[in-house]
């Protein structure tokens, strides 16, 4: 896919990221003073929340990506595991990075080792990192792919527990304002925010797997390249 | 801390974060193709298209299958 088109997702994701923040910030209520004990901290909400989002899509990604390459062998398909891992690294780096903060502002600690939401959504994000970490460290190969793309498979089944567990265990996390089923607790104009916000960061996360995607092709256009020089030499 | 000091340390975290993370893959891809077109220029080659592993992979799959 062309440069311009990748170009053109990630700037228009950037835009629409910074949009979601400015109406968070100007245009979004506030939450009740009493209904926190760090209302101003809320407002993470608008940028920790979308990149959950992300984060599933990039996870669904890296499913589809290790089940192609695992039963279909196809190129496109380990491109699709490898940019899913990585967008999945990032955005669940960036869940979790504003899920702390927020944390410590509002509960008075970072992270609870009790909370199953909190728990589950750390292990796939730790998955991310051995994907990401394991492929750069280990010999590209018909092995390797097989065992990374097993992992992708059954790490999957992390996301759907994730989504539940604030629906069955209220534990520490906050339960669901959204696709609760009666209507949700969320205030219009808040609503709209938070839409911005998941819209963006799609946006955003398409852009980047298609250029790791591109990314893949051309490492692995260099080392077929430098195959024919060592054979020639 | 403020609940503002906090929001105020997430975000910028982040778009940092964001900024470094989309910069880095540009990079990379900007010094690939040039690698790439230094590569083919000085071999005399056209662009090629290719995963070497998927390659063997479904070669392998043909052997077996034809015993």
């Amino acid at each position: 896919m062309g440069e311009r088109i990748r170009i053109g997702f990630l700037g228009l994701g950037f835009v629409g990221i910074m949009s979601t923040l400015y109406l968070g910030f100007m245009w979004a209520p506030s939450v009740a003073i009493d209904a926190f004990e760090s209302p101003a901290a809320q407002k993470i909400f608008y940028w920790h929340v979308p990149s959950a989002w992300a984060a599933f899509i990039a996870f669904a990604v890296l499913f589809v990506g290790s089940a192609l390459w695992f039963f279909k062998r196809s190129p496109t398909g380990w491109r699709l595991h490898i940019a899913g891992a990585e967008a999945g690294l990032a955005t669940g780096l960036m869940t979790v990075w504003s899920g702390t903060i927020w944390g410590s502002a509002e509960w008075g600690t970072p992270w609870d080792w009790s909370d199953v939401r909190l728990n589950t959504f750390g292990l796939l994000t730790l998955l991310a990192l051995f994907l990401v970490l394991g492929r750069r460290s280990q010999p590209d190969g018909i092995e390797t792919r097989d065992t990374f793309s097993t992992f992708g498979l059954f790490g999957f089944v992390l996301v759907p527990f994730t989504y539940i567990a604030t629906r069955i265990w209220v534990i520490r996390h906050p339960g669901p304002v959204v696709a609760t089923g009666t209507g949700g607790s969320l205030h219009s104009d808040m609503a709209l925010v938070l839409l911005i916000g998941a819209i963006s960061f799609t946006i955003f996360i398409i852009g980047h797997i298609l250029t790791s995607m591109h990314i893949t092709k051309l490492e692995q256009r260099v080392e077929m390249l430098q195959r024919e020089i060592d054979r020639s030499d | 801390m403020e609940g503002m000091s906090y929001l105020t340390v997430a975000y910028l975290g982040m778009i940092t974060g964001i900024a470094i993370w989309t910069w880095t893959v540009f990079a990379r891809a900007k010094n690939l193709e040039a690698r790439i077109y230094a590569i083919e220029t000085s071999l005399g080659k056209d662009e090629i298209e290719a995963d070497s592993i998927a390659l063997q992979s479904a070669k392998s799959d043909d052997d077996k299958a034809t015993g």
